[in-house]
């Protein structure tokens, strides 16, 4: 009897001992690792509020492990162009819409439709239809958008308040004015400044112009609208305003985070921003009590009109390299990434909207904060910049002499009309 | 006889071979691309491109000003302190490594330290030049486009000078004593002796460091990216920046690399001297 249990003990432990290798075999053999890049992993509040998100995915889904790989954004697409072109790159990466459209038309993202209609056939319903715009090309959407803001005016309301002003300007007439008011240079003290360096100068400038309802380019991106009456009053607004001395000097070389340290540190009132405006000021300077000296209002428009779209749109989307062996894990990643309660916790931790519409519409936070509801509006009236895989070209020649008439190169009839004459000669080299 | 040829043939061949690897195929590859032969504008599309584009005209007079200004700038102040180092001075060993520390900072890391200097709010440049009432209010020097030149011209003359100083110093020091006590057994002064002997015996080393010096400087990109990225409007861009923009920014490949081989050919042309001088001395 004591000798058939052993046996029985023998037999099972054996058993036991090989169904336990069998499952850790198995686990080993579908352990994957997959690569995760985002410019937002190099800043300290986003980088943190990623990795918590990677973390909890990682334990829901304990075959994946995910490698954070951050990537400062000037040398985002140097990074991640070179990998691809090589064979190799990020799983899945994060991308803003101006560079989209040529990922797309090289080849180096994959079409996610068949993964999202493998789900879910409503997967993409719930995502604003502006939102998926700049990500689909032919029917197939390439990426899932995970933000999506609109550009407004961020300002010091006790700034306004020391200078008699009861708020933001709703005209650029009424803007110069206040500027007038705000502005005591012999004190350090500016009403504004304008991005002119290359980071951050797509969103913030070109607000200016949609806001006289000027466009870039034509309706069918197929040539240049840089010769409308709208966009000369827009351009001589923006050359003549810098020249009144409402900006600090040295605006040639300010870019997004130059305007926010201006802010940060009390020598501008307001500057052009968004929501993560408030926390990224806030950081930089703990003492200007950001979240409730700074508020988010309107861009003014052109004689106060209504001019829709009249500002500019940004958003971030989460794509997977075309190059990638575990298209699987990274479409796992990418989805729990854009989930519902991530976007919500996004929101609670960094301030910003989703691109999903039942997040915007319905979660209270959102609903009660004075900057979200204010730009939640605002997407309505925004527009993405044109979605052609020559913008980022024909958008640093506008810049370029956006700079040569405001240091006094060109006039700025001369720098719009060259800028007009180049932005052709870029469509038509390209076939346009 | 013949044996011993070929077995010369076999020791060498290894490093042709990596030589081959390591510099051919990416000159090959960036010339292939720049015709439009891995995909792109077509053959010599690029090429013909690059006459009509005002960027890539003003980022070559933009590289030629500044090699012009920098090369000279070096060789003068390079001599200067050459001559210095050479002379017979207390703790010379300290004066050497303080002359060759700019060098040793990181282009793209003297672009930004200089940036921070001429800043207009912040940098010191414009605090000492108002505290010593040169000047009222102050002054956005990266924010005009000829002092944004002048200004890159300058720091990139503090930063490379050390390099063209120790091909002249070393070209100093091998000039035999004997010619400078023949020059004062003749009565010669300072400036005849340096005119009459120092400069004739040191053209040579002079000549190479020009070639090298204007070889680097046409490829010089960190300085000025860190410093003014090109700006304000295209008053600072050169061509190496033109390329990164290309490449990188814009993502047209094959027109980067037709405007690489055009500055590869330019800098070869430059390299012949240097290549012709080399070979004289080993024959």
């Amino acid at each position: 009897m004591i000798g058939r249990l052993k046996t029985y003990a023998k037999l099972g432990t054996a058993l036991l001992f090989t169904a336990a290798m069998s499952v850790s075999q198995q686990a080993f053999a579908e352990q994957v690792t997959i690569t995760y890049s985002d410019w937002q992993l190099a800043q300290e509040g986003w980088g943190k509020s990623l990795r918590t998100a990677i973390g909890e995915f990682e334990a829901k889904n304990p075959g994946i492990k995910v490698v954070t790989e951050p990537v400062q954004l000037g040398q985002r697409d140097v990074r991640f162009t070179t990998a691809i072109r090589a064979g190799r790159g990020p799983d899945v990466f994060a991308l803003d819409a101006n560079p989209v459209r040529q990922y797309i038309s090289e080849g180096w993202v994959l079409g996610l439709s068949r993964f999202a209609e493998a789900q879910d056939s409503a997967f993409f319903d719930d995502f604003y239809d502006t939102s998926l715009a700049p990500v689909t090309v032919d029917g197939t959407v390439y990426g899932v958008p995970m933000n999506t803001v609109a550009m407004g005016l961020v300002y010091n309301r006790k700034k306004f308040e020391a200078a008699g002003l009861s708020g933001p300007a709703t005209s650029w007439a009424e803007f110069s004015a206040h500027a007038d008011a705000l502005t005591d240079a012999g004190a350090g003290q500016w009403a504004t400044t304008l991005v002119l360096a290359p980071a951050g100068f797509d969103l913030r400038v070109p607000s200016i112009f949609h806001s006289f309802g000027a466009s870039f380019l034509t309706s069918d991106w197929s040539a240049s609208a840089l010769d409308t009456p709208e966009m000369k009053a827009a351009f001589t607004y923006v050359v003549d305003l810098i020249k009144s001395g409402a900006v600090p000097p040295g605006v040639t070389q300010v870019d997004a985070n130059g305007a926010r340290r201006l802010l940060a540190n009390g020598q501008i009132a307001m500057t052009i921003g968004t929501t993560w405006t408030i926390p990224e000021v806030s950081t930089m300077n703990p003492n200007l009590d950001g979240w409730n000296v700074l508020r988010i209002a309107a861009l003014p428009t052109d004689g106060g009109r209504k001019i829709s779209p009249h500002t500019t749109l940004y958003q971030k989307s989460l794509f997977i390299n075309a190059n990638t062996k575990h298209p699987e894990a990274a479409w796992a990643l990418v989805n729990f990434l854009t989930e519902r309660a991530q976007m919500e916790r996004w929101f609670d931790d960094n301030n910003m909207l989703s691109s999903r519409r039942s997040v915007n519409e319905t979660y209270g936070p959102i609903q009660e904060s004075p900057f979200a509801s204010v730009v939640s509006q605002e997407i309505q009236h925004g527009t993405f910049l044109p979605l052609i895989p020559e913008w980022p070209r024909i958008l640093d020649t506008f810049r370029q002499n956006l700079q040569d008439a405001v240091t006094g190169t060109k006039t700025a009839d001369q720098a719009l009309a060259d800028a007009h004459r180049e932005t052709n000669a870029i469509l038509k080299a390209s076939g346009n | 006889m013949i044996g011993e040829r070929w077995t010369a043939y076999w020791f060498v061949l290894p490093g042709t071979v990596l030589l081959a690897a390591i510099l051919g195929f990416p000159a090959i590859a960036s010339i292939l691309e720049s015709f439009g032969l891995q995909g792109g504008a077509g053959p010599a599309g690029g090429y013909a491109a690059l006459l009509s584009d005002a960027q890539f005209l003003t980022a070559s007079f933009n590289t030629a000003l500044f090699v012009v200004c920098v090369v000279t700038l070096h060789i003068i102040l390079g001599l200067a302190v050459a001559l210095l180092l050479n002379s017979q001075i207390r703790h010379l060993w300290f004066f050497r490594v303080v002359a060759i520390l700019p060098w040793t900072v990181p282009d793209v890391i003297g672009g930004l330290i200089f940036r921070f200097m001429l800043d207009p709010l912040s940098g010191g440049v414009n605090a000492l030049a108002i505290r010593l009432q040169l000047m009222q209010q102050p002054y956005d020097w990266l924010g005009d486009p000829d002092w944004a030149m002048v200004s890159v011209i300058m720091a990139e003359t503090w930063r490379g000078y050390p390099y063209p100083m120790l091909i002249l110093l070393a070209g100093l020091q091998a000039i035999p004593k004997e010619q400078y006590e023949a020059a004062a057994i003749d009565g010669a002064g300072a400036w005849a002796t340096f005119t009459n002997v120092t400069l004739p015996s040191l053209m040579p080393m002079i000549l190479i460091a020009v070639v090298l010096d204007v070889i680097w400087q046409c490829r010089l990109f960190g300085m000025i990216y860190g410093m003014t990225n090109g700006g304000p409007g295209d008053a600072t861009q050169n061509l190496s920046l033109f390329v990164y923009r290309q490449y990188f920014q814009f993502f047209e490949t094959s027109y980067a690399a037709s405007a690489a081989v055009v500055l590869a050919a330019v800098l070869l042309a430059v390299a012949v001297p240097y290549i012709r001088a080399t070979l004289r001395e080993k024959d």
